[in-house]
């Protein structure tokens, strides 16, 4: 239809541009226009008056406009358009490989590898080969040149279009490539195609049209998207596993999720499914256990005729370290708070807590220190000595009591040193301790009053707010209702202290609700993230009530501590870090290594070497990092995993002959998991692919089209041709219709 | 009245009640009918302080007294738990404030084992005279708990073998297999605060009188304890001596001020071990 109107295919009024073939000034148009315009307004007004003004206009428009058509066919409008010189340009057809393409979504059941083929030798093979020389390649995780179409499987265990375009561009620069056309459902596994991928191929001129196959939505289907969770926690750590998933053609049923270590069950829940399509994110919470590579596994259980199980499954590793964070802790007078604190995380392996207690004015008494001489002059006052601390925690303790650079350096521990920082309430605890005209008050999750008196021996219960509801650190119960109720029922706290307005970006988790029901809730918990850091105030000395006044089984005291302060450590980063951006490489084998390097007082260590050991399967391989230009103390590495299986990267870094610390992180080579999923055709990927290239999507129906289409193309050997506008049926049409219109509007006025 | 305004009273009545009974207000029994004191009401006022609340206060342990231990002459329990209240600790409560910086109250509470929350509002608790006292079953069952959640109990002021004995009777009701142990020299009760490594038997003011530094046949100060899972001590024994007294009458020119001094050593000593473990 459109061919008949406008006497070519929409393709060519894509690729082309629009001209004017006669060699008049363009201006002189507008201006032949301009004039037709006021000639015909003026015969109008002259004849018919200011009678009836808007028979008037009427005329006076159809008239311009007929004279601006045919002014417009005098200037001899064409399209200028570039076309693949016949016999001398290759076309690239690459035809996806992968085993998606052996799902049977297709018309009769037919397996979108063989509708491919069937497209190919429905005729569109040889009208190409009419016109060019046709290269036939099948795609996977690469590209590879095939002679014959018998030698597809749909076997191969992942996509990736991006490395499959690259290839095509580079032998572009060879070979006169003057389009490609890319059969595929879409279902790319490298995450899509890289802006720098898309800005090549533009550059080449190479249109990528591209041919969709596969059904676009699955019937009956519930996939995992993805599964969030930390590279690396504590021992013993409570985890948040944030499942997205979504399906089609089980709204409103239950779904069962399973998280497990191996064949360990180690979660469970239940859920119930949303509307189609829609993505669904449920945090289903678990125990990390004793330290090692965990390889935690989050299973969706089948539902009923289920037509893809096997995107049922993802698989994240997880490093439980073996550190034991230090935490310190500084408490300006013997209290209960104190003595239950210490109680409360004394049972927990995985945090080490070291405190300095003032007895008396001039005595100090220290727990868990290593040895006689740690911390015997009291509180830190080097970097050196202060950052090999994890974490911190003030009770209550005048800010007075350290000196100007003592403070400096409690900020600098949160904001470089990138450690988890914690103000207890008391009688001389945050602003009753003048914390707030002090550099800490800098990096404090809440704006202090600047007043003493802060301080109140008001009895409060405590209520969550919705983001402590979610917060790891109240979680004493998994349901979050339960959860929320069990914090009102907690005994009440003795006191409660005013910490003023929480900043920007500040949480508050929990609120103090004085049970003389006066003065409304106060914030009592309140987290933030500061510089690298994180920075937290729970602001009373009275939570050992609920220690006291509750049945010794009951250990909502010690869980929320022990939360509480892991929460404040566990991403405290050591002066040696190793990561890697994915530590599952699924159906892939490149691998970035990364490590960030700092010095004992936690400067960028620029001028360290360091190596990154490799080990696993067999292989033994020392890889040297290099400086990331991009950040200060950061080196990377690429590496390629060989085979399939775990392999431990150990980090080394060193500053001569001084070794500054290492780390050591696992990663995992996985084949055949990554085609499992996307299983539906991608349209959006293939249709924003041949739209920023100037290609077109087709549907398989409409691939013939394809024959003709593809000759317009600016790549490979063209030449640059004219095709005439003047004599579309269009304008020819528009012109018998403004003569028409006119002449039935005169006869129905009665002028003619 | 509407009916809301009858709600609210009704509410604000549970809520009061529920606060009473969760931490029973500060109550001077001095002059209480059944209470047998050394002092008479007014004799040891209050401090204008008294009514501050505070971080720490020391609790005392009022119990039932078994009666006769000794014969009728000899018995020297007959005040119970009251013996050397108020006086005693409201000079504990002060040498806390001036020694540490421990922000203790200038009162101490009266803490009972009656099924109440009140008990577990006070984590240290002090029983004088425990030569005496007798624990009923509920009693030491609610002791047991009060220590298992992280309860610190001091005993004092019980002397000699026959005190001993019953002393026992009512513990091994609270806790029949744990050990009771000597601590030992070493251990940081004795060295938290001040070094203590050097203690002598502390007598009450009957030294005054008798001369002897020992009642009966308690020769020998004996510092006891037994310990929780952890190691850590939950009940302090203090036999065959009178801290208590000691503080009670360290304001007394004639008694040593060398024993006072121990004994405030010795009792702030415990307090900031239980504050510390």
């Amino acid at each position: 239809m459109f061919e008949f109107f406008f006497k070519y295919p929409r393709t060519l009024f894509n690729q082309g541009s629009f001209v004017f073939l006669n060699a008049w000034p363009l201006w002189m148009l507008w201006a032949g226009v301009a004039l037709a315009a006021v000639g015909f307004g003026f015969l109008v007004w002259r004849k018919a008056g200011p009678a009836n003004p808007i028979r008037s206009a009427l005329v006076w428009l159809l008239q311009t406009g007929l004279a601006a058509l045919l002014l417009f066919m005098l200037w001899h409008p064409a399209l200028s358009v570039a076309t693949l010189k016949p016999q001398q340009n290759i076309v690239a057809v690459v035809i996806d490989d992968s085993s998606s393409m052996a799902a049977a979504d297709e018309a009769a059941g037919s397996t979108r590898k063989d509708r491919a083929i069937k497209v190919l030798n429905d005729g569109l093979l040889e009208k190409l080969k009419e016109k060019f020389q046709v290269r036939v390649y099948r795609m996977s995780d690469h590209l590879a040149k095939i002679d014959t179409l018998d030698q597809l499987s749909a076997q191969a265990p992942a996509t990736h279009i991006g490395a499959s375009l690259r290839q095509v561009v580079a032998e572009a620069s060879g070979l006169p490539i003057g389009a490609m056309v890319l059969l595929s459902d879409g279902a790319d596994n490298a995450g899509g195609v890289d802006l720098e991928t898309l800005a090549e191929v533009r550059r080449q001129r190479i249109p990528v049209h591209t041919i969709g196959l596969g059904k676009e939505q699955t019937e009956r289907d519930i996939e995992i998207s993805n599964v969030e969770l930390p590279q690396r926690v504590l021992p013993e750590s409570r985890l948040s596993a944030l499942v997205a998933f979504h399906q089609h053609g089980f709204t409103g049923q239950k779904a069962k999720i399973t998280i497990r270590d191996n064949n360990k069950v180690l979660a469970a829940q239940e859920v119930t499914l949303k509307a189609d399509g829609s993505e669904q994110m449920e945090a289903v919470l678990f125990n990390a256990g004793p330290a090692g590579v965990k390889t935690i596994q989050t299973y969706i259980d089948p539902l009923p005729n289920e037509s893809n199980t096997r995107n049922n499954i993802v698989t994240r590793m997880v490093n439980v370290d073996k550190r034991k964070p230090r935490i310190l802790y500084l408490e300006g007078e013997p209290r209960w708070e104190f003595k239950f604190i210490r109680r409360g995380v004394e049972d927990d392996e995985t945090i080490d807590l070291v405190t300095i207690l003032r007895t008396a004015p001039n005595k100090l008494y220290r727990q868990g220190v290593k040895n006689a001489d740690e911390l015997k002059d009291g509180f830190p006052s080097t970097p050196e000595e202060l950052f090999a601390f994890d974490g911190l925690m003030f009770g209550s303790v005048d800010a007075a009591y350290l000196t100007p650079k003592q403070l400096g350096l409690v900020k600098d521990f949160v904001d470089r040193r990138g450690g988890g920082l914690v103000f207890l309430g008391g009688k001389d605890a945050l602003a009753d301790g003048g914390w707030q005209a002090t550099p800490v008050h800098e990096v404090m999750p809440t704006t202090l009053p600047d007043r003493k008196g802060t301080f109140q021996w008001t009895p409060a219960n405590v209520r969550l707010t919705p983001q402590g509801s979610d917060s790891l650190i109240t979680r004493l119960v998994d349901d979050p209702k339960k959860n929320d109720k069990r914090f009102s029922d907690l005994p009440y706290i003795r006191n409660v202290q005013n910490v003023g307005v929480p900043k920007l970006g500040a949480v508050v988790l929990a609120e103090a609700v004085p049970m003389n029901g006066g003065g409304g809730a106060l914030p009592l918990l309140i987290t933030m993230n500061y510089g690298r850091g994180r920075t937290a105030i729970f602001a009373t000395s009275g939570s050992w009530r609920w220690q006291m006044l509750q049945e010794v089984a009951d250990k909502s005291h010690e869980m929320f501590y022990q939360q509480f302060l892991r929460w404040v450590v566990s991403d405290t980063p050591r002066p040696v870090t190793g990561s890697t951006p994915r530590t599952l490489l699924s159906d892939e084998s490149a691998a970035k290594l990364r490590a960030t390097v700092k010095d004992k007082a936690f400067l960028p260590a620029n001028d360290a070497v360091v190596e990154a050991h490799i080990i696993g399967q067999g292989v033994t391989e020392t890889v040297t990092m290099t400086p990331d230009s991009a950040e200060p103390g950061a080196f990377v590495a690429d590496w390629q995993a060989p085979k399939q299986g775990d392999y431990l990267v150990e980090v080394i870094a060193r500053r001569g002959e001084q070794e500054l610390g290492r780390d050591a992180f696992t990663l995992r080579r996985e084949d055949g998991t990554a085609e499992n999923f996307h299983v539906e055709q991608n349209r959006e990927l293939l249709s924003k692919l041949s739209s920023e290239t100037k290609g077109n999507y087709y549907k398989p129906d409409d691939a013939q089209r394809l024959g003709e289409d593809i000759t317009y193309s600016e790549g490979g050997i063209s030449v640059r041709e004219t095709r005439d506008l003047w004599d579309m049926p269009a304008i020819f049409l528009a012109f018998l219709g403004i003569r028409a219109v006119e002449w039935l509007l005169r006869r129905k006025w009665g002028t003619i | 009245m509407r009916l809301r305004t009858v709600f609210f009273f009704i509410f604000a009545g549970v809520a009061t009640l529920g606060l009473i009974h969760a931490q029973k207000p500060f109550h001077d029994y001095v002059g209480d009918p059944g209470v047998s004191t050394e002092y008479a009401p007014g004799q040891v006022p209050l401090p204008p302080d008294w009514g501050e609340p505070a971080e720490w206060s020391r609790g005392r342990l009022k119990y039932t007294s078994s009666g006769m231990v000794h014969p009728p002459a000899f018995n020297t329990g007959w005040m119970g738990w009251a013996t050397d209240y108020p006086k005693g600790d409201r000079h504990f409560q002060e040498g806390l404030r001036r020694l540490t910086l421990i922000n203790a109250s200038s009162v101490e509470h009266v803490a009972e084992l009656d099924g109440s929350d009140d008990i577990f509002n006070w984590p240290f608790m002090y029983a004088v005279e425990v030569g005496h006292w007798h624990l009923f079953q509920d009693e030491a069952d609610q002791l047991r708990e009060y220590l298992l959640r992280g309860g610190f109990l001091m005993t004092d002021d019980f002397h000699g073998t026959l005190e001993w004995e019953n002393f026992l009777k009512s513990l091994y009701k609270v806790f029949a297999t744990r050990p009771i142990v000597d601590i030992d020299n070493t251990n940081e009760v004795f060295h938290v605060l001040y070094d203590l490594e050097h203690r002598t038997q502390i007598p009450g003011k009957q030294f005054l009188q008798s001369r002897k530094p020992y009642e009966f046949d308690g020769f020998e100060p004996k510092w006891r304890a037994i310990f929780d899972g952890q190691g850590r001590i939950m009940i302090a024994i203090c036999h065959n001596m009178d801290i208590s007294d000691a503080i009670e009458n360290s304001d007394d020119p004639e008694y040593p001020e060398e024993w006072a001094n121990l004994a405030y050593r010795l009792s702030t000593n415990y307090v900031v071990y239980d504050l510390t473990h």
